[in-house]
């Protein structure tokens, strides 16, 4: 069997396995091991995507909450039927024609994504003008700018009362499908010329252009791709939570996305994926250090920000002495384990 | 010495004409009314003292600074003030006096970035794996391999750039430039840091990819013996100012260069 | 909109704009030497708000022995977080820099909700700052007009030590290249250590202000505050202490100028200072006063 089938057959046997997984935890799964199953299909598709601008193309971008609050917006506002949108917009009525409009669930996840990639388009203009620190704080001003406008515009995303009553579309198929699908399309942009001309610009940009790459060009294309992700892992998000508002989109979503990715290894779509599972399991176990503890004797009480604390000491301490994370720019690929294997056997043979 | 390739561009009135470029950076005039006419074939030196100004004529031709002043024409069209990337696609590459790889990537991967302009599928034919990228890509691929075999750096292929020793990163910075498929390359002290004898290859190799790829040849260099025997014409700036012209014998005689030199004796 | 109104609201952009300014020096002399945004900087005022409340109640000290003693503090957390997170980091690339000091920012914000909590403590403003005045027949809080003054007061103590002291000159030779500062025999580590403690001890003083003119203090009061002072840098030309302070001016008065005329904008007030930020990168990136600055690297 050549290299190629192997590997063919060996991502087909692992598809399959985590086709079984989630088809376990779906039957017999406890709703709280399901939430966290789908928190890391969401988390690995919006890390992955995350990861293609910071990583890939070495540009510390602080704003994808406002992608993932438009992807959720957008597709919330087109799942809604009428009447459950007059129900939500008590203040002040949705504006036409959002208030007629409907779509199916896998549409408006699509137009999600669009709107979010859409609006990556406009503002990718003065972004990619500027470099280093300055990017970084210009995104993160328009990430503020968009929760800024979802709390003022009452009539397109009922202000600070937000979208309440939503349902809950998103299960496991739909949360692993995408990241499936975000991580399938992202691996073959990196390792494609596209991918090289971003790496390229990352490890050097002046050498890059000399080189022919036009680095805007690159970088808005993996600031759209970026986004489009972003926005439908909102959507997913709006769908699964059944309940959105501006405050679940602030910066401090943006810095749950970056720890995953430092810690994961700036540059590692392995990397995001391992963060994205370490992040949604991590979190939930140690909610444990916010909720009271029953100690028998005593009850210690709850303590609200620990989580968060223990969080930045991570996010600190890998960037200061594992600056990598735990993949580096290393990828897990097929190819490594079956040279290894090949070798381990080279050895068995001889005497 | 005359150039070996003749090309029928031979005869075209313009191939890169620079005229009266002029770069200042606040008040400080780092090059001054520099003006230079390269005939297709010609291996050009530019030499000069340190802060002489001769990179920053190169950050001037290849669009990395926009100049003050004046115009370089290339192939009848103005390029002064293009972004760096365009000028490339129209057959300028360069190489840079501190060594700028992709430090990140392997040998094979730091060639083909250089090919990317030559890539015809669109990005979304990459993200589903598409048979024209899938073809396009191993075009690419077997380029680059080729111009790592020219450059003797085949082997080292899968290497990482920065794991290199100085000389093969030399090289490697010389094999990117060429896969751009430029007409015009650009040298900056591609000599520096080599012992004599792998100066000695390099100047044989300098003349076997101009030859082999039809290429003008403009390059700086400290080296003097390596420019004198390689350059069939020579610049020499001083404190951005051209102070002689002519060929390597009537350099090295001009009463200005020796006074020049003299004044910063280690690179005489 | 009558006169004494917008005499008022004059006033009171003037005294926001200063208190902007005061925390804009910090981030811009720490970017003139670091090249980094100090992204916890904000928190800083923060933290003296909670000092000044706590040495307030905890002790008899009266407010102008607190004060001080918080601004103190401040300076040596300062030159701690710089020990801690920036440091280590002095020949790791610009974007681990800039990860740490986000790091850092919520480190603190989330270590003052732990041992704190959430709820808003009000600040006790002293007497001193509390009267009223009328001036022009328009009714001032004197904390309004001292604002300014101290501000324009500790610039000018700031001014001395940067350009009349060695100290200050080691900065300035900081700044411009750490090799050569090196070699002048200069210990550079020291120099950032100063800086930082300088920058911390005015977002400190300002930190005071702001919990006085906004008396809730809770444990993100130093996020918005630090953003806009960013913005007020970058828009006076960052790297310039003085262009930082007008900076600072220009965006307090655009704040509430615009507010005051349009007042329909003022859900929008939070995002006005950005889309300042996003106009001058893109038509004057080196800001009113500044300088086109080199890329260290």
């Amino acid at each position: 069997m050549t290299r190629d089938r192997v590997k063919l057959v060996l991502n087909i046997l692992a598809l399959l396995l985590l086709f079984s997984i989630l088809y376990f935890f779906d039957r017999y799964g406890s709703p709280y091991h399901v939430r966290i199953l789908n928190n890391m299909g969401i988390f690995i598709t919006l890390a992955v995507s995350y990861n293609l601008v910071n990583g890939y193309c070495g540009v510390l971008h602080l704003g994808p909450n406002a992608f993932i609050a438009i992807g959720a917006y957008t597709s919330s506002l087109l799942t809604m039927s009428p009447l459950e949108k007059q129900m939500n917009f008590i203040i002040e009525p949705l504006m036409w024609p959002l208030s007629v409009l409907q779509a199916p669930f896998s549409l408006s996840l699509i137009c999600g994504g669009v709107a979010a990639a859409l609006f990556a388009f406009l503002i990718s203009f003065p972004v990619f003008r500027v470099r280093g620190d300055y990017l970084a704080i210009v995104t993160l001003g328009f990430g503020e700018v968009v929760r800024v406008l979802c709390n003022a515009s009452q009539s397109v995303t009922n202000g600070p009362l937000g979208l309440k009553g939503l349902t809950p579309h998103t299960n496991l198929w739909w949360s692993w499908g995408i990241a499936v699908l975000t991580l399938i399309l992202v691996v073959r942009l990196v390792n494609s010329s596209y991918g090289r001309a971003m790496k390229a610009i990352r490890d050097n940009e002046p050498a890059a252009m000399a080189m022919g790459v036009n680095p805007f060009r690159h970088l808005l294309m993996a600031f759209l791709i970026s986004a489009f992700f972003c926005g439908v892992g909102g959507g997913l998000l709006a769908h699964l939570i059944t309940t959105i508002s501006p405050t679940l989109f602030t910066f401090f979503l943006t810095f749950n996305l970056l720890i995953i990715v430092v810690v994961g290894g700036l540059g590692s779509t392995t990397g995001a994926v391992l963060g994205a599972i370490l992040f949604a399991w991590g979190g939930e176990a140690l909610r444990v250090v916010e909720s009271p503890m029953n100690l028998g004797f005593m009850t210690l009480p709850g303590i609200p920000g620990m989580r968060m604390v223990l969080f930045s000491v991570i996010l600190m301490l890998v960037i200061i002495f594992m600056r990598r994370g735990i993949m580096g720019h290393r990828e897990f690929s097929w190819d490594w384990i079956l040279d290894k294997l090949q070798r381990k056997e080279a050895e068995l043979k001889k005497p | 010495m005359p150039a070996p390739f003749l090309s029928p561009e031979r005869n075209m009135p313009m191939f890169l004409k620079i005229e009266k470029l002029v770069m200042q950076f606040g008040g400080l005039t780092a090059v001054d009314s520099f003006s230079l006419e390269l005939q297709p074939g010609e291996l050009v030196g530019l030499i000069g003292p340190n802060g002489a100004g001769k990179t920053t004529v190169f950050n001037m031709v290849t669009g990395t600074y926009k100049p003050s002043a004046g115009k370089i024409h290339w192939l009848d069209q103005d390029i002064t003030g293009l972004p760096v990337h365009q000028i490339t696609a129209k057959g300028l590459a360069r190489t840079f006096q501190n060594v700028r790889l992709f430090a990140e990537m392997t040998v094979l991967e730091n060639v083909m970035v250089s090919m990317h302009i030559t890539l015809q599928a669109s990005f979304w034919k990459a993200m589903l794996g598409l048979p024209h990228y899938r073809k396009e890509e191993r075009r690419i691929r077997d380029e680059a391999l080729e111009y790592l075999r020219e450059l003797g750096l085949a082997h080292l292929a899968d290497e990482k750039a920065s794991s290199l020793a100085y000389g093969q990163q030399r090289r490697l910075e010389i094999a990117r430039a060429l896969a751009t498929k430029p007409r015009l390359l650009l040298l900056d002290e591609p000599a520096a840091g080599m012992n004599p004898l792998e100066t000695k290859d390099l100047a044989q190799l300098v003349r076997e990819i101009r030859d082999k790829y039809g290429l003008t040849v403009l390059l700086i260099e400290h080296d003097m013996k390596f420019v004198m025997g390689l350059c069939e014409r020579i610049k020499v700036l001083d404190h951005g100012i051209t102070i002689a012209e002519g060929t390597p014998s009537e350099i090295q005689s001009n009463p200005h260069v020796i006074k020049a030199y003299l004044g910063e004796p280690k690179h005489a | 909109m009558t006169s004494t109104i917008f005499f008022q609201q004059l006033i009171n952009a003037i005294s926001l704009g200063s208190l902007y300014g005061l925390v804009a020096i910090g981030y811009t002399m720490v970017y003139g030497i670091l090249r980094l945004i100090n992204f916890a900087h904000g928190d800083l005022l923060m933290f003296a708000a909670y000092v000044a409340i706590y040495m307030g109640a905890l002790t008899v000290f009266p407010w102008y022995l607190s004060f001080p003693a918080a601004i103190l503090a401040t300076g040596i957390l300062g030159i701690l977080l710089d020990r801690a997170a920036y440091r280590p980091l002095r020949d790791a690339p610009r974007i681990s820099l800039l990860i740490s000091a986000i790091g850092a920012s919520f480190l603190m914000q989330n270590l003052a909700l732990v041992i704190i909590g959430g709820v808003p403590k009000a600040f006790p403003r002293p007497e001193v700052f509390d009267r009223v005045i009328t001036l022009f027949d328009v009714r001032i809080q004197v904390l309004a007009i001292y604002t300014p003054i101290i501000t324009i007061i500790l610039l000018l103590g700031l001014l001395f030590i940067v350009y009349r002291t060695k100290v200050g000159k080691a900065m300035r030779a900081a700044s411009k290249d750490f090799e050569t500062t090196r070699l002048m025999g200069i210990n550079v580590n020291a120099v950032i250590a100063m800086t930082f403690f300088l920058g911390s001890t005015l977002a400190a003083a300002g930190g005071l202000m702001w919990a006085m003119r906004f008396p809730q203090v809770n444990p993100f009061m130093g996020v918005f505050p630090g953003l806009k002072a960013f913005i007020a840098a970058v828009v006076g030309g960052i790297g310039n202490i003085v262009g930082a302070v007008i900076g600072g001016f220009i965006l307090g008065l655009g704040e509430i100028l615009i507010v005051a005329f349009v007042p329909q904008l003022a859900q929008y007030r939070d995002a006005f200072a950005f889309v300042i930020l996003i106009l001058v990168l893109l038509f004057r990136p080196t800001g009113i006063m500044g300088e086109p600055i080199t890329d260290k690297s």
